[in-house]
Parts: C-alpha cells; sequence; structure tokens
C-alpha cells in the first residue's frame, strides 16, 4: 500500500526510470492540457460564437456617440470622461457594489447554516429539500415582488399585526422603498442561488475527516473551523459569485421595491439604452461596471485562495 | 351570452393551434436545425404577426377579423421602448401599437408603412377630429398610425384622503409628504412642467425652461414614496391607502371605482393630458396584406369599441362605439362627446425632440440618483 | 518499492478494488454521515437549533409565496388587504385563457432544455477546469462569467441580431440558445464547486486499468458529480423559466410565461389570474415533490435514500 502513495497512483507506475519518465511525464503534460481544452472546447465553442457580437458591439458603442437615430462611429473617450465627470456617478456605482456585496454577505450568512443542515442533518431526503427551496422561484418574480408589497406595506402584514397589537399608531414608512428593502428582497431571491452550492461542496466533504478530527480531540467547534469551513470554501467561492455578479447590474428590484432612494447602477445603464436613446453612454458605464466587477471577482477569489493554501 | 360564442372559437382555435404544433413537433424530430430555420412564409395562412401589449390579443377586440380568419399571430412586448428597438433590429413584425407621440421615431428609422385608408370600411364612422388630426401624419401627410385608443392622463387621488384643489401641483403638496407617487419616467419631470405653468411648452422644453423646473422635480422626489412602473402597482397602493394622490391613465378610475374605493379622476386647471394610440403597419412583415387591412378594420369595428369602453375604460375612435355601450359607463367615466373636444381642451401628449428627451431622462436620474 | 513492477496483474487488482472502493466511499459519504448523525442523535442539543433554524429559514422563502393561493381566491383585482371575499372567478379566467397556458407550457419547455443544455456544457467546462492543468484558467472563467455582467438588453439584441444575420427565425429554440448562455456560468460554478477536489486518481485509475473513457465516466466521475447536476438542474431551469428580457428580444410568435406576464401589467385586472396560476405552480410541485417521495419510500426502500 505505501508503494503506491508514494510513486503518486497511476501516473508513477510508469517513472521506475528518470530520463524515460521525465519525457513521458512532459508529453503527458502536453497532452493534459491538450485533453483540458479538448473538454472544455464544446462549452468553449457555443459560448465564443454567442458572445463576441454582444462583447464587440458593447465595447464598440462605448468609444462611439449616438445622434439621434445614427451612431457617429468616430473614436472618443467622451462617455468614460463624461461619467468620471460627474461624482454623483461614480458615488452611485460605488453605492451599487456596495448594496451588492452587502446583500450577498446577508445572503451567504443566511444561506450556510441551511446548507449545512441539509448536508449533514438530514439523512434520507436530501433532493425533496433541494427542491423545497427551490419552488418558491418557479413563481413569477413580479408576484413575490407583489407579496413582499403585501408584508411590508403600508397596509401590510407587518404593520397592520403591530397596529392591531397596540404596538405601532401610525404604519411605519421604513420597512419599503429603500435600499434596505432592496437587499432583503434579493436575499430572499437569489437564496437557492446561495444554498445549492454550498450544499454541493459540504456534502461531497469526506466524513472519514470529521471523524478524524474528532479522534484527534477536536472539539465540534473546533473540527468545523479546522475541517467543514475550509473544505466548503469552494461552495462559498460559487455561491458568492453567483449572487454578487447577477445583483450588481439588477435594476429590476431597485426599481420596483427601491423607491427613490434605492436606486442602483442598473438602473441608469436601462434608462441609457432605453429612453435616453444613449447606447454609447449605457455601453460605457457596463463596461465600467465589468471592469470593476472583474476586479472585485478576481481579489475575491484569489484571496480566498491563498487563504484557502494557508489553511491547508 | 356573447362571451359563450367566443369561448367556443376560441376552443376549436386551441385545438386548431395544437394540431399546428404537433406538426411542428414532427419537424422538430428531423433536428433542431430543420426546425429553427422554418422560414415563417412556409405556414399555410399568411396570417399577419402582431406585435402588442398582452390584455390586446383578446379576440373582442377584432370580432370581425375572428370570426372571418380566426387568430393572427401575436407577439407581446411590456414597452414601447423596447418594442421598437425589437423591431429596428430585424423583428419581421406586420403590425404594432405605438402611440402618437412614439411613432414619428420608428417613422424616422424607416420601419413603418404608410395607411391607405380608402381600404378601412369603417374609417368614415371614426370621428372627423380624429381623421383630420396632425398627430397620426408624417411631414408627407401619410397617415402611419390608425387611431384606435383614447384617453386621458391625469392625478387619481383618494376623495376620502385628500383635500385641495385640481391640479397638477397636487403632486408636489407637502402636506401629503410619503403618500404622493408619479410615473417613473421623463413624464415625471414634463408634469413639472405643466405645474410651474409650461402648459403646451412642456413637451419642449429649453436648457433654461428645464434648469428652472428642476428643483421642483427636486422637491417631488423627495415627496413621493416612490415613483411608479405600471398601472398594476399604482392602482394596488391607491386601493391599500398607502398612496392618495398619483399620477396614472384613465383607466384606473374605473377598475378603483369597481373595487368600491373612493376615487376621483382630477381635471387640472393647467389642462388634462390626452393620449392618443392606435395601430401601425410594419415594413418588412410577410403577412398577406389584404389581411393586414382587415385586421386594422376589425379594430375600429363598434363592437371592438364597445369591449374596449366597458372592459378596458378607454375611449375608441369610432363614433358609432360609444353609441352602443352602455350609456351609464360611458357618463361615469367622464368620457365628451367628441375625442376632439377633449383633445382641444386638454393638452395632447406629443413627441419629445430626441435632445430635449435625453436631457430631460438625464435630469430625472440625476436628481433620483442624488436624493 | 520494487514489487510493484513485478506483479503488474496482481496490483492490477489491488488498484482496481481501491478505485472502485474509494469511488463508492465518496458515493456512499452521505451514508457515513448517516451513521455519524446516528451516532450524534443524543446529542439534541446539538441537532434542535439547527432543525429550527430550517424551518425558520424555510417560512423565510415560503411566506412571501404563500400570500399567491391566499390573493388568488381574493375576490377583488388588487393584491392588498383586506380580503374582500371567496371567488374562484381568476381560476376561471386561467383556464378560459389558452395564451396564458401556452405561455406556461413553453416556459417549462425552454426551462428543461436549457437545464440540461447548460448543465452538459457546465459540466464539461467545469470537469476541464478542476481535473487539468491548463494554462489560461482564470481568463477562461471570466469569460464563461461574461454573459452574467453584460446588460441583458444588450446580450438580447446582439443574439437578435445574429439570429437574423444566419437567417434563423426567431422561436423557442432561440431563447434557449440565449437562456443557455446565461446558464452556463450558473451551471459551471456550481459544478467546479463539486468536482474541486476530488481524487483525481480514481479515474486515472479507472483508465489505467483498461476502462474507456465512457465508463470511466459512467461509473466514477457521474456518480461523483451526481449532486452537482442535480443542483445545477434546479439552478437553471430557475433561472430560464424567470428570465423576460433575453426572451423578450429573442421570441418570435410563441412567448414564455414572463413575457406574457410583464407585458400585461397596464391592464391590473389582468394581474389575479396570473396568481391563481402562479398558485397551481407552487400546487404541482409540491405535488409531484411528495407522490414522487412516496413511491421512493415505497418503491425502493432505505438505500435509495442515498440518491442524493
Amino acid at each position: 500500500m505505501t508503494d503506491q502513495t508514494q510513486t503518486g497512483g497511476a501516473v508513477g507506475s510508469y517513472t521506475e526510470n528518470t530520463s524515460l519518465g521525465f519525457r513521458v511525464r512532459s508529453v503527458f503534460l502536453k497532452h493534459e492540457w491538450l485533453r483540458g481544452y479538448t473538454l472544455l472546447s464544446p462549452t468553449l465553442l457555443v459560448m465564443i460564437c454567442l458572445m463576441c457580437v454582444p462583447i464587440f458591439m458593447l465595447v464598440a458603442y462605448s468609444f462611439w456617440t449616438q445622434n439621434y437615430l445614427d451612431i457617429d462611429k468616430t473614436f472618443t473617450f467622451a462617455n468614460y470622461e463624461a461619467f468620471f465627470q460627474k461624482p454623483i456617478y461614480v458615488a452611485l456605482m460605488m453605492k451599487s457594489i456596495r448594496m451588492s456585496l452587502f446583500c450577498t454577505a446577508v445572503t451567504l450568512v443566511l444561506a450556510y447554516p441551511m446548507a449545512y443542515f441539509i448536508a449533514f442533518k438530514v439523512k434520507s431526503n436530501k433532493l425533496v429539500w433541494l427542491i423545497l427551496i427551490t419552488v418558491p422561484f418557479w413563481t413569477s418574480y413580479l408576484l413575490r415582488v407583489f407579496a413582499w408589497k403585501v408584508i411590508l406595506g403600508y397596509n401590510g402584514v407587518i404593520n397592520s399585526g403591530l397596529i392591531s397589537l397596540g404596538l405601532l399608531s401610525e404604519p411605519l414608512q421604513f420597512l419599503l422603498y429603500n435600499p434596505t428593502a432592496v437587499v432583503l428582497t434579493l436575499a430572499h431571491a437569489w437564496a437557492a442561488f446561495a444554498i445549492l452550492p454550498i450544499y454541493v461542496s459540504l456534502e461531497k466533504i469526506d466524513r472519514s475527516l470529521l471523524e478524524a478530527a474528532t479522534d484527534l480531540g477536536d472539539t465540534p467547534t473546533e473540527r468545523f473551523w479546522r475541517v467543514t469551513w475550509p473544505l466548503s470554501m469552494p461552495g462559498m467561492v460559487a455561491a458568492g459569485l453567483l449572487v454578487f455578479i447577477p445583483t450588481v447590474g439588477d435594476y429590476v428590484t431597485p426599481r420596483l421595491v427601491g423607491g427613490t432612494t434605492g436606486i442602483m447602477i442598473g438602473n441608469i445603464v436601462q434608462s441609457q439604452f432605453g429612453k435616453a436613446n444613449n447606447w454609447p453612454m449605457g455601453a460605457a458605464l457596463s463596461v465600467i461596471s465589468m471592469i470593476l466587477i472583474t476586479i472585485l471577482v478576481v481579489t475575491f477569489i484569489t484571496s480566498t485562495t491563498r487563504a484557502r493554501a494557508k489553511s491547508a | 351570452m356573447k362571451r359563450m360564442g367566443i369561448n367556443e372559437f376560441q376552443d376549436k382555435l386551441f385545438t386548431g393551434k395544437l394540431s399546428r404544433r404537433a406538426a411542428l413537433g414532427i419537424m422538430g424530430t428531423m433536428g433542431v436545425a430543420a426546425m429553427t430555420v422554418t422560414p415563417r412564409g412556409v405556414r399555410a395562412a399568411q396570417q399577419p404577426l402582431v406585435f402588442e401589449w398582452s390584455g390586446y390579443e383578446l379576440p373582442e377586440l377584432y370580432p370581425p377579423y375572428f370570426a372571418a380568419h380566426g387568430e393572427p399571430e401575436f407577439a407581446f412586448f411590456a414597452s414601447e421602448q423596447e418594442m421598437a428597438t425589437k423591431i429596428r433590429n430585424g423583428f419581421p413584425a406586420d403590425i404594432t401599437h405605438p402611440c402618437a407621440e412614439s411613432w414619428g421615431r420608428m417613422d424616422d428609422g424607416g420601419l413603418l408603412k404608410p395607411i391607405d385608408t380608402a381600404r378601412l370600411s369603417n374609417w368614415g364612422d371614426v370621428f372627423a377630429g380624429l381623421r383630420d388630426i396632425d398627430s397620426i401624419r408624417n411631414a408627407n401627410g401619410d397617415i402611419m398610425m390608425l387611431p384606435v385608443d383614447w384617453g386621458n392622463s391625469s392625478i387619481v387621488y383618494r376623495t376620502d384622503l385628500y383635500e385641495g384643489e385640481e391640479s397638477w401641483c397636487m403632486l408636489f403638496d407637502e402636506r401629503y409628504e410619503g403618500r404622493l407617487a408619479s410615473f417613473d419616467s421623463e413624464s415625471s419631470v414634463m408634469i413639472a412642467g405643466l405645474c410651474h405653468g409650461y402648459g403646451k411648452e412642456a413637451f419642449n422644453m429649453t436648457d433654461e425652461m428645464l434648469a428652472e423646473i428642476r428643483p421642483l422635480v427636486e422637491k417631488q422626489a423627495g415627496l413621493v414614496r416612490f415613483y411608479w412602473n405600471d398601472q398594476t402597482e399604482i392602482e394596488t397602493a391607491l386601493a391599500s391607502g398607502e398612496i392618495v394622490a398619483a399620477y396614472a391613465w384613465n383607466s384606473a378610475v374605473k377598475s378603483l371605482k369597481e373595487q368600491g374605493i373612493p376615487v376621483a379622476y382630477a381635471v387640472p386647471k393647467e389642462g388634462i393630458l390626452n393620449w392618443l394610440c392606435g395601430l401601425s403597419i410594419v415594413q418588412g412583415g410577410s403577412g398577406d396584406d389584404d389581411l393586414i387591412y382587415e385586421f386594422l378594420d376589425a379594430w375600429l369595428d363598434p363592437m371592438a369599441g364597445k369591449f374596449l369602453i366597458e372592459d378596458y375604460g378607454y375611449g375608441h375612435s369610432n363614433s358609432v362605439s360609444f353609441q352602443v355601450s352602455d350609456p351609464e359607463l360611458v357618463a361615469a367615466l367622464g368620457f365628451p362627446s367628441d375625442p376632439i373636444e377633449m383633445l382641444d381642451n386638454g393638452i395632447a401628449f406629443q413627441p419629445y425632440d430626441p435632445q430635449v428627451l435625453q436631457n430631460m431622462v438625464n435630469m430625472f436620474d440625476e436628481v433620483k440618483i442624488g436624493l | 518499492m520494487t514489487d510493484t513492477t513485478e506483479d503488474t496483474p496482481k496490483k492490477k487488482k489491488a488498484m482496481s478494488m481501491t478505485a472502485e472502493a474509494a469511488a463508492a466511499d465518496e458515493r456512499g459519504s452521505q451514508d457515513a454521515g448517516f451513521v455519524q448523525s446516528k451516532h450524534a442523535g443524543h446529542h439534541w442539543s446539538g441537532e434542535a437549533p439547527m432543525f429550527i433554524y430550517a424551518v425558520w429559514y424555510l417560512a423565510f422563502l415560503y411566506i412571501p409565496v404563500m400570500f399567491l393561493p391566499l390573493f388568488s381566491f381574493n375576490d377583488s383585482i388588487y393584491v392588498a388587504f383586506p380580503l374582500k371575499g371567496f371567488t374562484l372567478q381568476w381560476y376561471g379566467d386561467m383556464v378560459d385563457n389558452p395564451a396564458l397556458l401556452r405561455a406556461l407550457e413553453n416556459s417549462v419547455k425552454v426551462g428543461f432544455g436549457v437545464a440540461m443544455a447548460s448543465t452538459f456544457l457546465g459540466m464539461f467546462a467545469a470537469k476541464a477546469m478542476t481535473r487539468y492543468y491548463m494554462p489560461g484558467k482564470g481568463p477562461i472563467t471570466s469569460f464563461i462569467m461574461l454573459p452574467l455582467v453584460i446588460p441583458g438588453i444588450v446580450l438580447g439584441i446582439a443574439l437578435l441580431v445574429i439570429s437574423n444575420t444566419m437567417g434563423m427565425s426567431l422561436s423557442l429554440w432561440t431563447i434557449a440558445a440565449a437562456h443557455t448562455l446565461i446558464g452556463v456560468p450558473f451551471a459551471m460554478l456550481v459544478m467546479v464547486s463539486r468536482l474541486e477536489g476530488f481524487d483525481r486518481n480514481l479515474e486515472e485509475a479507472s483508465l489505467d486499468l483498461g476502462e474507456g473513457v465512457v465508463q470511466t465516466f459512467l461509473r466514477i466521475t457521474l456518480p461523483l458529480a451526481w449532486p452537482g447536476i442535480l443542483a445545477s438542474v434546479l439552478l437553471t431551469f430557475t433561472i430560464s423559466f424567470d428570465e423576460f428580457i433575453l426572451a423578450f428580444f429573442l421570441a418570435g410568435n410563441e412567448v414564455t410565461l414572463p413575457i406574457y406576464i410583464w407585458s400585461q401589467l397596464r391592464f391590473p385586472n389582468r394581474l389575479p389570474m396570473v396568481l391563481s396560476l402562479g398558485a397551481c405552480v407552487l400546487v404541482f410541485s409540491f405535488f409531484i415533490v411528495t407522490f414522487s417521495e412516496v413511491m421512493r419510500r415505497r418503491g425502493v426502500g432505505p438505500q435509495g435514500g442515498a440518491a442524493i
């Protein structure tokens, strides 16, 4: 049995001769990325075919200018300059990212124990739990927003309840139409997208590792932080990205429950592409937010990878 | 009842559709490619493709056409802006449903065909004022939009919760802070112009005029509970009492009254807004030309008008429609005897100059961001 | 060390056993958890808070949607308290509206197709990402995530332009293609979080032992990836089922449910029948889940519990 661990499994069985082994290994390494790309190629091909036009459109438009129905295709930085010359636009971009980060954090914190519960405490019918978590989102988002308004609204469930209990004399106004309402609604809407990836990564944790930790004298808390938490990081990363990226650009939720103060950058992008009919400006705003998102995502991934490498 | 008859028709139609879908399914077995590249022309009947708001696809709105040819093909849109964008990018619709202030931009882009009213049997019954109105004609004098549905836009208010003079300035009333709502669109900037006393000029504000009303827009943004996006949202808020006064379309009054909510439709002293929408023929569609005209004509039918008035609370362009509709309801909806009377007394929606529109949209966005 | 090269058949057998055993171990890891939690069963002090939390969380997810059935029986077109009276009118309207039901059917069809296609593509991508050393992994990941950051309206119009250029008429297929584009990033990330850190030696061993690529995939990879596949199918279906803007630009004369719902907001009196439809979808999903659970319990016995 020891021989296996030393030679590193199957590859190792060919490596009794170093010079030959070196050559085989180098060829294999070459093969490895070839094999990787072969496996990746169907997906990549589909994505490239469908994505090159949208990306080209977006980037090109951001350097053009709109002239009523026509596009002036002279290369210019005017749209980008216009953005950075207006501090309120920059501030809105930052505010949207803050709201989105906050929303992601709330969603993940709420989702983790639920995913943990399904992965470790539910014994037999895990699929049922997963579907139970997804079913609420098979109703139209619009209807769910109407339902939130019924709960949080002026004559809503919470206000009526508190008034009838004599705890309030006037309905609370701050429950709806502000950034908090946006975050709450989004945390609800994206719950399944956080729970499922976390569950999937918790589920694969080898139970013998946990037993080993217990045998070594770890308390359940220590065991969680030393074994479970680091091993569930891939799921947390996936969940974080899946919630953060789509919510930064969201414009529907802020419009429906954000009132006048809950506005986000997505709303401005939307109105530039829509009513204002200024596609180049909309494109420039999108490119800027894409760059910011990419920077944040890359930082996030590298920092979690480093943290995991450290803990391992 | 009449409705039953139509349901039978619908059933027949539905089964007809199903068999067509079955046919498509068989084609589908020949592969994805075979199904996706099926050109529209292959369909046996050259039914026109009608690009509409959903809710306007009901056969009651084009009864003669439905009786003769069944349902045309429908595609749906949720905003005129998106509708125009989709058509501009090659969507092969035959007929669409713009409004007086929005078809101009589509025509400028070469998307619309002129309408030959000689081919419409009901054209003679259309209110003379609407036949002659400028807002359906382009610079060449061609009719580009067949006038069909019309009505008012004003402020709906709860008579039990709001007190005050009927004016566009109701939406800027500090006494009702947090209980007002307006439209999440540049229309709210235009309304500030109306309150400021610009009248018709509110549709063509210069930079100076815009700068002058900006404080008013900012004031309103601080007063409103929210800016609404659709009729459903604002009617719900008015019904619950969360909102006491809001800009809304006239159909809101009908629905709210039907639900027993005490509301009134303000006739602002600065003038009530009027809107006029209709059907336009789109360039590049592949529907049969005669069927397209038959469909347009069917929308002008008095029975279609009766349904539009009684069920949706909108006005109809055919004068006979009002004679066949429930007189009590017509009176309750506050329709004048001739739309032109309304159009003369009020302020008609007009197309904005593209640059003015952009300025208004940007100002509105900036005010909201600044809060 | 030296004897490994001597007796290859023996080693092959041993390796084969370890590979299978390890795969079975990974597959059955929840059984281990099952045993373990049984061990911990008497520590109810530790389990109860988790269970209570789970119930609260489910309530948080369900309370908003539970208002849909309630208001679908309310005799008012508005979704607002106080309730007015009981009515079945909205259900009648719903049944009486073939266009709405067809839109639902279209949405389900597109959703299933998208769930299959994007999970399939996402799985291959995730497999390649986690299994092989490849240069340019970072840029490729970012590229696959791009559909999520490009505004829907741009993506929709660009895809409309592509389909026009290629002479494809708009149909449910074009909607499905667009939804697959945004489904793949979801599928890939979920699958990556499942496949990352798996012992690649299992597959190598299986391949070395002369198992074909397909057999290896079916016997080793697929069982290991299974929970990820299910999660990905659920999520991508959900994404497609409720997507409006891409569907709008890529729809021909067959529309999906979100298009139908959003385009009729102009008419508030038509909202309640959408509420009834939402309530029906909820109840129907519950029925399917309960039914399949009952069938599973009856038919397969306790072992089937390890399905996920």
